[in-house]
């Protein structure tokens, strides 16, 4: 699903985002990023999400090498990609439903469609009620359920999770978790980026552990090793 | 078409949920057209101050009395070979001598001097009206040749010279500083205009990151703000527009005082309305679909 050969980001002479990083995750698979801040985590899911070009190697999303991918075909790569960020990102002009249904408008999905989709998603977060409010009008752990359901709504095969508990209590760090767990259980590929050495621990699934830019560490069932 | 749609959609909910800066954009907007709108009616109003003075200046040859017909014929035929000339009348003897009678009808003295001369003492008289106050200058020069000034008496122009060269260094200055502060104001509403467009556009700097990183296109994106764009425009132009007729329902019957002609600031506009606010309205859209492409250009970077 994806794959990394021999990545290397360099910003300046000074600063390496991650260096020859060789990396394969399966369909299916629910991977945690680990390392603490400034190992180069963030740096990788800008990578898979465009954000950022390699310095050197190439990264293949499905079979789409994205490497050196055009201005114009960005959108099209996002719209196959759920991103969730530990800052939600959401629209503050915009309501729940409509931060939810602009990922499908910008797709150019059918208004019927969009009216069907939308509240079964944001069911499934729960927040079926809330469609009308603005993200101001939520707690943290809502408005990051809102940043889930926009990235679940186009049926991605990959969600990227950049530390999307990072502003959250415990409580809600637990049940932003168990909505990833759910939505890899569904099939899809889940890759989170976290420094929290309890979700790691708690999840024990699949662990590539970061340090100064470079994997230190990759385990099938793997526990936080920093 | 479907996108097209929502882009439109966005626009609308766009400019309702930001109504501060909405208002502002288009404040600004409108104070700038009226400051180009004052201008350009101080131009107008001084270009017909001017056209009227200009109008009353009036050149007169007056030949001597024993000048033919034909000769007169010569040099009517000369004149009007130069461009320059806009009017050009020839008053003969005859005419000259009857409105001289009318004119002192009322004085015995002098109709009796006239009398005791016997003959007609008048030449023909040649009325000529250029195009541009200092044209009178070459008209004169050319007829400065001895064939032709031998059969001139006199000319009017000595006496009006010092007159028409000030009317023209006034034109002149005004048309100049008319040109300085027409690029002035060019200059300072798009310096105003680019950056309220580009502070609007910064201020969602944000929303443009989230809806590009969502998978919006950048035609997506950028729609909504052209369009705002243009309905900036057409509210900026259309509030210029009635606040313009307001002051000008004002200050027409002052005008009107001043100019015995008939010329009111809003026959004026009503005759140049599409041209005036289309144009204008041309000029801010361009501006603010330009402001905003630039604007955006470094947001849409992500």
């Amino acid at each position: 699903m994806i794959k990394l050969h021999g990545v290397t980001k360099v910003y300046s002479r000074e600063s390496v985002g991650i260096r020859d990083i060789n990396l394969h995750i399966k369909a299916g698979e629910f991977v945690s990023i680990v390392g603490q801040s400034g190992t180069g985590k963030t740096t990788l899911v800008r990578l898979l999400i465009a954000e950022e070009r390699p310095t050197k190697g190439q990264i293949f999303v499905g079979d789409w090498d994205i490497t050196n991918i055009t201005a114009t075909d960005i959108p099209f790569l996002r719209r196959q990609i759920g991103v969730i960020f530990q800052d939600f990102k959401l629209l503050p002009q915009k309501t729940v439903h409509e931060n939810v249904s602009f990922a499908l408008e910008v797709a150019g999905e059918t208004s019927e469609r969009i009216r069907k989709v939308v509240p079964q998603v944001l069911d499934v977060v729960g927040l079926g009620d809330k469609w009308h409010r603005y993200p101001k009008q939520l707690s943290g752990g809502e408005q990051q359920r809102v940043a889930i359901a926009r990235s679940l709504v186009h049926r991605p095969k990959i969600i990227i999770a950049d530390e999307p508990t990072g502003n959250l209590d415990s409580l809600n760090t637990v049940e932003i978790i168990e909505i990833l767990k759910k939505i890899n259980e569904f099939g899809t590929t889940v890759l989170l980026a976290t420094h929290n050495r309890e979700i790691v621990n708690e999840l024990r699934r699949r662990v590539i552990t970061l340090r100064n830019g470079e994997i230190v560490s990759d385990e099938r069932e793997g526990k936080y090793r920093l | 078409m479907t996108s097209f749609w929502r882009v439109l959609k966005f626009a609308f909910q766009d400019l309702g949920r930001n109504f501060g800066l909405s208002f502002m954009t288009v404040f600004i907007l409108v104070l700038m057209l009226l400051s180009v709108n004052v201008l350009w009616s101080v131009d107008v109003v001084t270009k017909e101050a001017v056209s009227i003075v200009k109008d009353q200046i009036n050149v007169s040859l007056y030949f001597k009395a024993e000048t033919s017909d034909k000769e007169v014929g010569e040099v009517e035929k000369y004149l009007k070979q130069f461009p320059e000339i806009t009017e050009l009348s020839v008053t003969t003897r005859e005419e000259v001598l009857k409105s001289f009678e009318d004119r002192h009808k009322l004085s015995a003295e002098v109709l009796s001097a006239l009398q005791e001369l016997g003959d007609n003492p008048f030449g023909p008289t040649v009325v000529i009206k250029t195009r541009e106050p200092q044209d009178y200058k070459k008209i004169m020069s050319a007829l400065d040749v001895p064939e032709y000034e031998n059969m001139i008496e006199a000319k009017s122009f000595e006496g009006h010279e010092e007159g028409i060269e000030k009317i023209q260094n006034i034109t002149n200055r005004i048309e100049r500083l008319g040109f300085g502060l027409s690029i002035l104001f060019a200059l300072i509403a798009f310096m105003i205009i680019f950056n309220t467009v580009r502070v609007a556009i910064y201020t969602q700097r944000i929303e443009i990151s989230i809806k590009r990183l969502v998978g919006a296109s950048s035609w997506f994106i950028r729609g909504p703000y052209l369009i705002e764009s243009f309905i900036f425009t057409i509210l900026s132009v259309a509030v210029t527009a009635g606040l313009i007729y307001l002051a000008l329902h004002w200050l027409d019957p002052y005008l009107s005082l001043v100019f015995p002609n008939g010329f009111t600031l809003t026959n004026y506009y009503n005759s140049h309305i599409l041209s005036l606010f289309g144009l204008q309205a041309l000029a801010v859209l361009l501006l603010t679909v330009i402001s905003s492409l630039l604007a955006m250009r470094r947001q849409l970077k992500v």
